[in-house]
């Protein structure tokens, strides 16, 4: 396999962008790429491109890419994988050029969740998640798709309780006030998360991820061009995808997500390294409690431990590991087919000490999504190094 | 009038938990049929269903009048859809009617679900207490009335359907003196009945159902009469051993809750037929090569990836609750709060999502046991979606600390 650089990231604004239409979005985003590639770029060297859509907006979603970025005479697919959509899609413009097929592809994530009234996104959403017989007439809208897991974790757990699920929207908070393109820009008090309306149990409204428009894209090239475009390129090192039963009444043990914990072996496995050597990641924090079950999976820590981590700062930037330097979904937005792309804008900047809240030194970063209904994750390592 | 004999062996009641003890009123998730099923149950206890083979369901609340319902009654009461089942629009004389006129393994249930709630449920059979028809009257006295859109009006004259309507039929009837009156007020059955006449919970097509629970639990027997306006049915109740079985949880307020605006939720009828037997019916399927339970049934065995035909067998009822989800958020066509429920079934290690049924909404917890109920978990399009609900035990200990 080829080695597979990115040496050009960008995103939009995550937030309500009611002014913006997903035919602005995604040509925003791809430009933003393309302008922050270091010795410049002419999108006329892209071969392929890879779009991640969850929903699709305004209709045809390959058609909308090539036409509004001025990429007519290129291959352009759609990806969808739930909420693991954006990861999954980085994936796949890895894959091709890897595989020799291509030398430069484009990948773009985006979504706009506030297309429809912020209450009938539910029932909007839930039909991708649900079967149609047995589950969606219950009303299993997402938060409750993730509380039935969190309200599982904390009966099982010797030590986590709701306050820890509060600490993670705390923590998300502060690192999400530095940064220019998060949709909550201010910090929040533990007061105000365990006293906020509740949504479902044990999620109260600061438990829970915003309901977000916003696009990401970021640019992959064969190893033997990298230099051409940067001096600082930050290499794919690892990719994985897991699945799980898909009803929840098939999943046995609902402290933990199977689909990350299989998709990061694969990912650590092909990066050669191990949890200890992330230096910064970006996870799928929808809801607080999610956060914390994904320091577990993605073996950050111990069973139980990932309640002691966050009580000891450990998450936050300057701690052992930073988790979510970016705000995480839970400050800087969740439009969910963007959501994995920008985790990876993220990192990339980590990576290249570019960030607004950077986190000192750091030479390895892992992006991750778990979602659907909570049946797939799909993580992202990507390196300063190229091994 | 030719009168037949027929005993009744067994009565089933059913009420829901809402309102007060003059007058239930149905939970959301609950109609004319979740009701019948209720009674039914109730009737047949250890009762093996296959002994029913002819179901008369009697009432004036169908929740379709066209579509059926009578195959979501068969499913829940667990007979064979092979089974005759009849709907009659009428009150109680259409039930005290078909009982008269049953056969042997006749369930004949009458629910209602508007105004005063309940269902009750005889069987039919060689055995037991006899009912014998001594008379019928059809007279029209329209004095409330409801139409096929549902629209309802109201003449306003009790007087008038008392003396016109009741006694001049009783008076057709030569002017039996009934032990029992369902279908009429507590004041008004007091004053055409001899003796101590049951109080009745009910006046539709369900009230004869309790009319007769109540009088064999006394051991009493004589005329009973049913009542429907200005119709009458007249039958005579002899001695025997009935076993009765009551649903009657004590009565509590409904908990407060807000339906969120919002379109209907969508259904997929493909879906809802593939879904229909497993789902009503709480059957799992049974794997031929290692007998792994997959519910929802599927093609491919979750355990051993058998892919040979499998057969449904029934799941057991009661449960523990694995993780629970109470959503306090509006929904666009639900009333919130609602709360879903992991329940693993019995020791089959499988686990069934459902919603909370019969307890306040956020009152269960993890590891409470209770039993899946037969609900109406959704309208879906003008489609009824039937499914099961978890009634948790506390909700039983919910209802006395209130009673």
């Amino acid at each position: 396999m080829r080695r597979v650089a990115m040496i050009g990231a960008g995103m939009t604004d995550f937030g309500e962008l009611f002014e913006l239409g997903i035919k602005d979005i995604v040509p925003m985003a791809v430009t933003e790429a393309v302008n922050s590639v270091d010795k410049g770029f002419d999108r006329n060297d892209i071969q392929a491109a890879w779009f991640g859509e969850l929903v699709a907006t305004d209709g045809f979603a390959t058609g909308i890419l090539a036409d509004s970025c001025g990429l007519l005479d290129i291959p352009v697919s759609r990806l969808e994988n739930a909420c693991a959509t954006g990861n999954d899609a980085v994936r796949h413009g890895a894959m091709a050029i890897a595989s020799g097929m291509y030398d430069v592809v484009l990948v773009v994530g985006a979504d706009k969740v506030r297309e429809t009234s912020s209450r009938s996104t539910f029932w909007d959403w839930m039909g991708m998640t649900r079967d149609a017989a047995w589950d969606f007439p219950l009303g299993l809208v997402a938060p409750a798709n993730f509380a039935l897991h969190a309200a599982r974790y904390l009966h099982e757990s010797p030590v986590a309780t709701r306050e820890h699920l509060a600490m993670v929207a705390v923590k998300n908070h502060h690192h999400g006030v530095t940064n220019p393109k998060a949709q909550m820009r201010f910090e929040i008090t533990m007061e105000q998360v365990l006293n906020a309306p509740m949504v479902v149990e044990p999620f109260g409204l600061y438990d829970c991820t915003p309901q977000s428009d916003g696009g990401a894209a970021v640019i992959l090239v064969a190893e033997e061009l990298a230099d051409r475009y940067t001096d600082s390129p930050v290499w794919v090192r690892g990719t994985g995808i897991g699945l799980d039963r898909v009803m929840h009444q098939h999943k046995r043990d609902m402290t933990t997500f199977p689909p990350t914990v299989k998709a990061a072996k694969q990912a650590y496995a092909m990066a050669g390294i191990g949890p200890g050597d992330v230096d910064v990641a970006e996870v799928h924090d929808c809801f607080t409690g999610v956060e914390l079950i994904n320091y577990e999976d993605l073996g950050f820590c111990d069973k139980w431990g990932a309640a002691k981590m966050i009580e000891n700062r450990e998450t936050y930037v300057g701690g052992r590991i930073p988790i979510n330097p970016s705000g995480g979904l839970k400050a800087k937005g969740h439009p969910p087919g963007a959501t994995g792309v920008a985790q990876c804008f993220e990192i990339w900047e980590q990576l290249r000490g570019q960030s607004t809240n950077q986190v000192d030194g750091a030479r390895l970063g892992l992006a991750h999504n778990v979602g659907g209904p909570t049946a797939v994750s799909a993580i992202t390592i990507l390196g300063i190094d190229k091994d | 009038m030719i009168a037949r004999m027929i005993s009744i062996s067994r009565i089933g009641t059913a009420l829901p938990p809402w309102g007060n003890e003059g007058a239930r009123t149905v939970g959301d998730d609950e109609d004319a049929v979740t009701l019948a099923v209720a009674a039914g149950l109730a009737a047949l206890g250890d009762t093996d269903p296959s002994i029913i083979g002819d179901v008369v369901f009697v009432s004036r609340d169908f929740p379709l009048l066209e579509g059926g319902n009578g195959a979501a009654l068969l499913a829940g009461l667990g007979c064979d859809d092979g089974v005759r089942i009849r709907e009659i629009i009428g009150g109680s004389p259409a039930v005290l009617d078909a009982i008269a006129h049953a056969t042997d393994g006749t369930l004949v249930i009458g629910s209602d679900a508007a105004g005063s709630a309940g269902a009750s449920a005889v069987l039919c059979g060689r055995s037991g207490a006899t009912v014998e028809l001594a008379g019928r009257v059809t007279r029209s006295m329209p004095v409330t009335t409801r139409d096929a859109r549902g629209n309802s009006s109201d003449y306003a004259d009790p007087r008038l359907l008392r003396e016109r309507g009741v006694n001049e039929s009783l008076a057709r009837l030569g002017d039996p003196r009934p032990i029992a009156a369902a279908g009429l007020s507590a004041r008004e059955a007091g004053s055409v009945c001899d003796g101590n006449t049951p109080k009745l919970v009910t006046t539709g097509a369900s009230a004869i159902g309790f009319a007769l629970a109540a009088l064999v639990e006394q051991g009493a027997s004589g005329t009973v009469l049913a009542v429907e306006q200005a119709t009458l049915v007249v039958a005579r109740l002899g001695e025997g051993n009935v076993l009765v079985t009551r649903d009657e949880p004590p009565a509590r307020p409904r908990p407060g809750g807000q339906l969120a605006p919002g379109a209907s939720v969508s259904i997929s009828l493909s879906a809802y037929e593939r879904a229909f037997d497993a789902k009503l019916r709480l059957a799992a399927a049974e794997c031929a090569d290692c007998g792994e339970l997959s519910y929802p049934p599927r093609h491919r065995c979750i355990e051993c990836g058998s892919e040979q035909p499998t057969t449904l067998v029934p799941l057991p009822r009661r449960g523990e609750a694995y993780s629970v989800a109470t959503i306090r958020v509006p929904v666009p066509g639900l009333i919130s709060p609602y709360t879903v429920v992991i329940v693993e079934l019995g020791d089959t290690g499988v686990r069934t999502l459902v919603r909370l049924t019969g307890a306040t909404p956020g009152s269960v917890a993890i590891g409470d046991t209770g039993r899946l109920v037969f609900r109406l978990v959704a309208v879906r399009q003008g489609v009824p979606d039937y499914g099961y609900g978890f009634l948790p035990d506390s909700a039983q200990a919910e209802q006395k600390g209130a009673a």
